[in-house]
């Protein structure tokens, strides 16, 4: 069901999930969200293939928390700023990993109005990220060829991280570069309008579920003023 | 001697790449390794290389095994040369390029001024010392990255397409730099799609196919004994197919050969 909403209605939903999650300053509350977001992303088949990068924002969580509570917050604070994070964070992966990024541009133009320049650049930046981190792996792969060991304390890591970090720029540089040139050479930015081969009308299912969520939004609301969530 | 025994190897994702893989790289050897796209070429260096882990079997050097060995260690013996060296070099001249690798050795400052001078005489880039590198031509550069081996004192150079998008001196030059090498003593492992460099430098071909080793034997075997050439991935060079269609001629590697051979049976002088 899910991937067979379309975009606009996944950006609603990832606002909204994100809008729940600000809005909700309890413990319990927030590990059902996120455990939904779990399970959603379980649902659609794709939590093995990021199981990675879940548990980093895991990490990344707990170490929120633990700010937190250096800060002097309490430990019911570093919880919830720690499920709040993985919250927020959680839905935009089900986001990615569900849409096909032509299909989130054409929403952000032709629904959401964003001009086609910004919406490009935003998926393109998206884009980019899988992309920089295989190149990424090339280069270092390409350096313990030559003796480079990721091994040894933080100080020496960072060091000879500085002999992946030039040729990633360069490479990262030169991309971008013929990005640009073959965008120019394609007539990117001639045209008033664009044209987009995807459908992404929304159908009753959508509206349906948009309905859904901002009546869930306004419960979540009630129940944060009595002080429920 | 690198050896691959009974290797198997995937992706984790339990489809087969490599199937009881068992290949050996004598000392001294000049090695082609062909196949078609996608049939495990680069698999079969990566892991001898250290880049990838088997799923089953070992690799060995003259016997033990090095399995646990990564990337870092092995590069003390195995010098790799991506298609895309650009990916190694940061450093602002060819000569500090290439004292990175030594430097990571350990070596000091005299050793690695001697390992980097001799590299690249050897490589032949002695005017391109103080050159940006990421400036060079793509020779160039895969002489900067086989110097940068060298500088390591390799035993094994693995090169993946090294004259893949180079014009024909450019390959030339570098076919005739592994030559040289390989006459030193280097032993080479050639990556290649280009039957001619099969055909004309190798002494032996590794054909990868159907997910293990398929052929093992010298080019001359392959090219006029072996009748799988297409599904593998492979045609004959030209020089190779004239000179079979010729009656009683013999096996000519290179079209220099074939020409030769002509002008010998039309009573010139070759």
């Amino acid at each position: 069901m899910i991937k067979n909403m379309v975009p606009v209605t996944k950006l609603i939903a990832t606002f909204a999930f994100s809008f729940w999650a600000l809005v909700m300053h309890t413990t319990i509350p927030l590990i059902i969200l996120v455990a939904a977001e779990l399970l959603i992303l379980a649902v659609c088949g794709n939590l093995q293939r990021n199981s990675k990068a879940v548990g980093s924002l895991a990490v990344f969580a707990v170490f929120l928390g633990f700010v937190q509570l250096l800060g002097g917050g309490s430990v019911e604070s570093a919880y919830v700023t720690g499920l709040r994070m993985m919250a927020m964070t959680v839905v935009f992966i089900i986001l990615l990993t569900t849409t096909r990024l032509q299909d989130l541009t054409a929403a952000m133009v032709t629904q959401i109005k964003i001009p086609y320049e910004y919406a490009f650049m935003f998926t393109a930046a998206l884009r980019f990220v899988p992309d920089f981190i295989a190149e990424s792996k090339a280069v270092q792969e390409a350096q313990a060829c030559r003796g480079l060991s990721v091994k040894g304390n933080v100080f020496k890591r960072m060091i000879n991280y500085m002999s992946v970090i030039q040729p990633l720029m360069l490479k990262s540089l030169s991309r971008s570069e013929t990005m640009a040139l073959s965008l120019e050479l394609r007539g990117f930015g001639s045209q008033q309008r664009h044209s987009f081969m995807s459908n992404v009308q929304p159908n009753a299912m959508d509206y349906g579920l948009i309905g859904g969520m901002i009546l869930i939004s306004a419960v979540v609301i009630y129940l944060r003023i009595h002080g429920i969530v | 001697m690198l050896e691959m025994k009974n290797v198997n190897f995937d992706y984790g994702n339990g489809v087969p790449i490599l199937k009881e893989v068992n290949l050996t790289i004598g000392e001294g050897e000049f090695i082609g390794l062909g196949g078609r796209n996608g049939c495990g070429k680069t698999t079969v260096t990566r892991l001898l290389m250290g880049l990838e882990k088997p799923v089953q079997g070992d690799i060995l050097k003259d016997g033990k095994s090095i399995i646990k060995q990564d990337a870092s260690i092995r590069s003390r013996f195995i010098g790799y040369v991506f298609q895309r060296p650009e990916r190694q070099m940061f450093r602002p001249t060819v000569a500090q390029e290439i004292a990175y690798g030594p430097q990571q050795l350990g070596m000091t400052k005299k050793e690695t001024g001697e390992a980097v001078a001799e590299a690249m005489e050897a490589a032949g880039l002695q005017k391109l010392a103080y050159a940006y590198p990421p400036n060079l031509n793509r020779g160039e550069k895969q002489r900067v990255a086989i110097a940068s081996a060298l500088a390591m004192h390799t035993q094994y150079l693995i090169l993946d397409e090294p004259t893949s998008g180079q014009d024909s001196t450019e390959k030339e030059k570098l076919m005739m730099l592994l030559t040289k090498l390989n006459d030193a003593g280097l032993t080479i492992l050639l990556i290649t799609h280009d039957m001619d460099i099969l055909a004309q430098y190798c002494k032996r071909v590794i054909v990868m196919g159907h997910q293990t080793k398929y052929f093992d034997g010298t080019p001359q075997k392959l090219f006029t004994e072996c009748d799988e050439l297409m599904d593998l991935g492979l045609t004959r060079p030209q020089s190779v197919t004239l000179s079979m269609a010729v009656a009683g001629m013999k096996y000519c590697k290179s079209m220099a050969e074939f020409q030769d051979e002509m002008i010998k049976r039309l009573g010139g002088n070759a």
